[in-house]
């Protein structure tokens, strides 16, 4: 490939980075704490099978970042790890636990891409910090089928088309099943209500409710 | 068949024209789909864009020192580093717009420009170990810039005296490079002007929108050795691969292009940009492979949206109602670079044998404009048929009327492969209710909230075309195809597996498809102009005839052999014109005290020849009425004059649609079968975002008797109308 300049001269980094007067104040400055390494322990899992696994983690060259050790389950699985503290929870599903599942959309809590069950409630996880899931539950869309089923509102989704580009459905799910642990036979209005904080650029949005209405039973034919 | 031949309903086949699930919903369903951001690589690193905070404004100097000693930077790249043209010029880059336009225009899209001509635009971008490093190291990148004048209205932006966007002008280059408007006259305009007995004037103007495509953009870039893998959300992987190559000085093999799976497209994704070649640069320099994601701000501001445009009409009639001349000029806002056309259409589709359509594609220091679903058609088809529309009250005819009395038809010299926009229009008007519905003197409800209907109809290109596809069966009878697409949404995988399994004559589950990557994949079209389906999706039917003649010859392999086959068509329509139809109808309820809009019905007759699997094919009409419904009350990109910063760049400013907003569409499909096209497919996924905008404008007019001229028709406008 063309370059206007030669070859850059090969250069150090720094053994340490002082913040430099008036520089911007980032996360990393403003939290304390001390690094260390990611463990993902095989807890006692309520579902599944059990598992031990250690995640994956960008190496450790820049500077060292405020950690904090949180417990948390996710789809039934224990883990015990430390998080970096300015870390989102999506950041965690995402990066460091593999479950790519959830998407970030806007990442600013306006499309739902990203949403998660904690503790049975809908929540934006790119708007949640990992810390504040310590001792919770964490459902994502990768546990919702169990052994092999699908959730007769997957089930749905994928016999009325409810997917189309498919980037917000584990959002949409997710929302979709809490509301149905709430409300077992809901009207299209309130399944509109629910689900008003999960976008589809798609517009697909006809076909959506109509999955989660069918899902209970009370629906119509595709 | 004859032109205006009736359409039958079509049965449905073995496989085509049965709703068939997609064959990868378990995969969308589950979380198992893989999006481009789900892909890891070993030692990946993370990248980030920094973007100009100013309109228009020279680099006077760019440190990067303090970026580059922030531990866990691996490169940091500039205007000063790296200077690479994207998309291969200025004019419509991308294979399938224009190869030899780009060798002579010298309007230059820079990866990296100077002077930045856009809030928005990159000026620099940094590879390091996480996200959070990236990000912070943009902040320590310092720039000294010198403020320039800046233009934001298209309009003024070619009166004298404007800011220069370019040295030469504003008014953009053309295909020629050269700085003129396009241009398109039948007929004598003037003389159709004089014959008329009323001549009507009025100026229309339509907004900017975002694609808004739910998954925002990014680009993974691996090399290896001379060769590099760029995984990237792109309709379109054989363009995106010729482009990319071409930018980067590398042959087409060296690069290979790989999407699986997109979060949405909308013509946001055609091609390639230049975040495709910051991720190669990048990872080029950090010698690693680099994931560049873009913010959902950096993808609002930094990729495009449809032009906005103004658009003034003279059109003249006679008093029985016959339109004898439409003049249009208009203005549509590109931004800085010309990325598409700034097409305006909707003159086409009326009869009137003397028109004259002028468009100046101005540049401005707004963001980028470019293809959204039928780039020149939902803005065009607003402006013409609200003018039609009004013109038809005002001569105390039926908008219906009108329409049927004026639109193109076929004669000798128009030939088409079939016609049915009169039956779409009396079918939508018989399922809608239209004289039920429509108020023959609009704004004549009581109140305080007043119903009325619009109606818009619409011919839209299907045409026919070259692609590829390849197909192989081994000795256990399991039929592998290669074909080139990706999926943005409509399901093109499963469109091109069931397909093949039709004209096979073999079950859907022992096609296996092979899909999203160039060195795998032939050419395919790509994702845009809705042509995967009628193009890629008849070489397909060709390749697989070939693959049973083959059969037929020598019988089915067995043990270790295989048989192979494969198709380029270029097929011909012979100089008929391949449309698809569709008229939508539409009920409003506008409540006067709030200037509050809600869609009480909405009806869409549409013909796209044979359906291939009905389900999807609704979805597609349904999603595109939607954003149809969106552009039309909803969505804008606000500038503030006096700092050329946009002000609603996301989705909650620009106000997209959520479940709240959304009414049901209801979907008709009349089934024809042309003889063209994969057993007479046609083009869906932009037919059905044409005509909301027009359609609901005129209900509203129909609900308030005033006529809303200015989208997006806010509460705040129609408030101000009625006061």
């Amino acid at each position: 490939m063309d370059r206007k300049k030669p070859e850059k001269e090969p250069r150090e980094l720094p053994e340490s980075h002082e913040p430099q007067e008036g520089a911007h104040l980032s996360r990393r400055d403003f939290l304390e704490g001390a690094g260390a390494a990611l463990v993902v322990a095989g807890g006692a899992p309520k579902l599944g099978v059990a598992e031990s696994r250690t995640a994956v983690v960008a190496p450790q060259e820049a500077e060292a970042v405020p950690r904090t050790r949180i417990r948390l389950t996710v789809n039934g699985t224990e883990h015990r790890l430390d998080v970096e503290d300015r870390w989102t929870l999506n950041e965690l599903l995402r990066d460091h636990i593999e479950l790519t599942g959830s998407k970030i959309g806007c990442n600013r809590g306006e499309c739902g891409a990203c949403t998660v069950l904690l503790d049975g409630e809908p929540i934006y996880s790119c708007s949640t910090l990992a810390v504040w899931a310590d001792g919770r539950a964490v459902q994502t869309v990768e546990g919702l089928e169990q052994d092999g089923e699908l959730t007769p509102l997957q089930q749905a989704f994928i016999d009325h088309d409810a997917a189309q580009c498919g980037f917000c459905t584990p959002g949409q799910l997710m929302t979709a099943t809490a509301m149905l642990n709430q409300n077992s036979s809901p009207t299209a209005g309130e399944v509109r209500e629910a689900l008003v904080g999960n976008l589809c650029r798609c517009s697909n949005y006809n076909a959506i409710v109509e999955a989660v209405l069918a899902s209970t039973g009370s629906g119509g034919a595709p | 068949m004859s032109q205006e031949q009736a359409s039958r309903p079509l049965e449905a086949m073995n496989t085509v024209g049965r709703n068939v699930p997609r064959i990868d919903a378990y995969e969308r369903v589950t979380g198992k789909a893989t999006y481009t951001r789900d892909v890891r690589l070993p030692g990946m690193l993370y990248a980030r864009i920094l973007r100009s905070p100013h309109p228009h404004a020279r680099i006077r100097s760019i440190d990067i020192s303090r970026a580059e000693a922030l531990p866990g930077v691996r490169s940091v790249v500039t205007h000063e580093t790296h200077q690479l043209i994207y998309s291969s010029g200025s004019v419509a880059g991308g294979r399938q717009y224009n190869d030899a336009a780009k060798d002579i225009t010298t309007h230059l899209r820079y990866m990296f420009d100077n002077p930045v001509r856009y809030v928005g635009q990159p000026v620099a971008a940094v590879a390091a170990v996480d996200r959070h490093v990236a990000e912070e190291a943009l902040q320590l990148i310092d720039i000294d810039y010198e403020e320039l004048p800046f233009v934001i209205d298209a309009e003024r932006a070619l009166e004298p005296g404007a800011a220069l966007v370019w040295p030469e002008g504003n008014l953009a280059l053309d295909y020629q490079n050269q700085a003129r408007p396009m241009v398109r006259r039948v007929g004598d305009v003037s003389a159709g002007l004089q014959a008329a007995d009323r001549v009507f004037e009025d100026r229309y103007t339509t907004a900017f929108v975002q694609d808004g495509q739910m998954e925002p953009r990014s680009a993974l870039a691996e090399w290896h050795g001379d060769k590099v893998t760029i995984h990237t959300p792109t309709q379109g992987i054989s363009n995106c691969r010729h482009d990319n190559a071409r930018d980067l000085g590398l042959e087409d093999h060296q690069v290979q292009i790989v999407c699986k799976y997109m979060g949405g497209g909308f013509g946001d994704k055609n091609g390639s940009y230049y975040f495709d070649l910051i991720a190669a640069t990048l990872a080029k320099e950090a010698d690693a492979p680099v994931l560049l994601e873009l913010t959902r701000k950096d993808d609002w501001l930094g990729t495009h949206g449809r032009w906005h445009t103004i658009q003034d009409f003279k059109v003249g009639v006679k008093q029985d109602g016959t339109v004898t001349a439409i003049q249009m000029h208009g203005y549509s806002g590109m931004g800085p670079y010309l990325r598409r056309s700034g097409g305006i259409s909707g003159i086409e589709v009326y009869a009137c044998p003397n028109t004259e359509r002028i468009i100046y594609p101005v540049h401005t220091n707004r963001m980028v404009s470019g293809n959204f679903r039928a780039p020149s058609d939902p803005q065009g088809f607003f402006a013409m048929q609200s003018m039609m529309d009004d013109i038809a009250y005002k001569l105390g005819i039926d908008p219906v009327d009108f329409a049927k009395q004026n639109m193109l038809r076929p004669t000798e010299d128009v030939r088409f492969t079939n016609y049915t926009m009169e039956e779409c229009i009396e079918r939508g008007a018989q399922l809608f209710d239209w004289q039920g519905r429509r108020r023959p003197e609009p704004g004549s409800d009581p109140g305080p909230v007043k119903r009325g209907a619009g109606m818009s109809f619409m011919m839209f290109r299907s045409g026919v075309g070259p692609s590829s596809a390849i197909l192989r069966v081994d000795s256990e009878q399991r039929y592998t195809l290669f074909v080139g697409v990706t999926d943005i949404g409509p399901g093109a995988k499963t469109t091109m597996a069931l397909i093949a399994a039709e004209e096979l004559g073999v079950p859907l589950s022992q096609v296996e498809v092979v899909w999203g990557d160039t060195d795998r994949c032939p050419y395919s079209v790509g994702e845009s102009g809705s042509r995967t389906t009628t193009q890629t999706g008849y070489a397909v039917v060709q390749a697989a005839i070939d693959l049973k003649e083959q059969i037929a010859e020598s019988g089915m392999p067995t043990g270790d052999e295989v048989l192979i086959a494969s198709a380029t068509p270029t097929p011909s329509t012979q100089g008929r014109r391949r449309m698809c139809f569709g008229a939508h109808l539409v009920e409003v309820e506008t409540d006067v005290r709030l200037g509050y809009v809600r869609i009480s019905k909405y009806v869409a007759v549409h013909e796209s020849g044979r359906i291939l699997n009905p389900l999807p094919a609704r979805d597609q009409i349904r999603g595109a009425a939607l954003q149809g419904i969106g552009q039309a009350l909803h969505e804008d990109l606000l500038y503030d004059a006096r700092n050329g910063h946009p002000l609603t760049a996301g989705y909650y400013g620009a106000r997209h649609l959520t479940h709240m907003d959304a009414p049901e569409i209801e979907v008709t499909f009349i089934e024809t079968d042309d003889g063209f096209g994969p057993y007479g497919a046609k083009t869906v996924g932009e037919a059905g975002i044409i005509l909301g905008p027009a359609a609901v404008a005129n209900a509203i007019f129909n609900a308030i008797g005033h006529r809303m001229r200015d989208l997006p028709i806010t509460r705040a406008k129609i408030l101000e109308a009625l006061s």
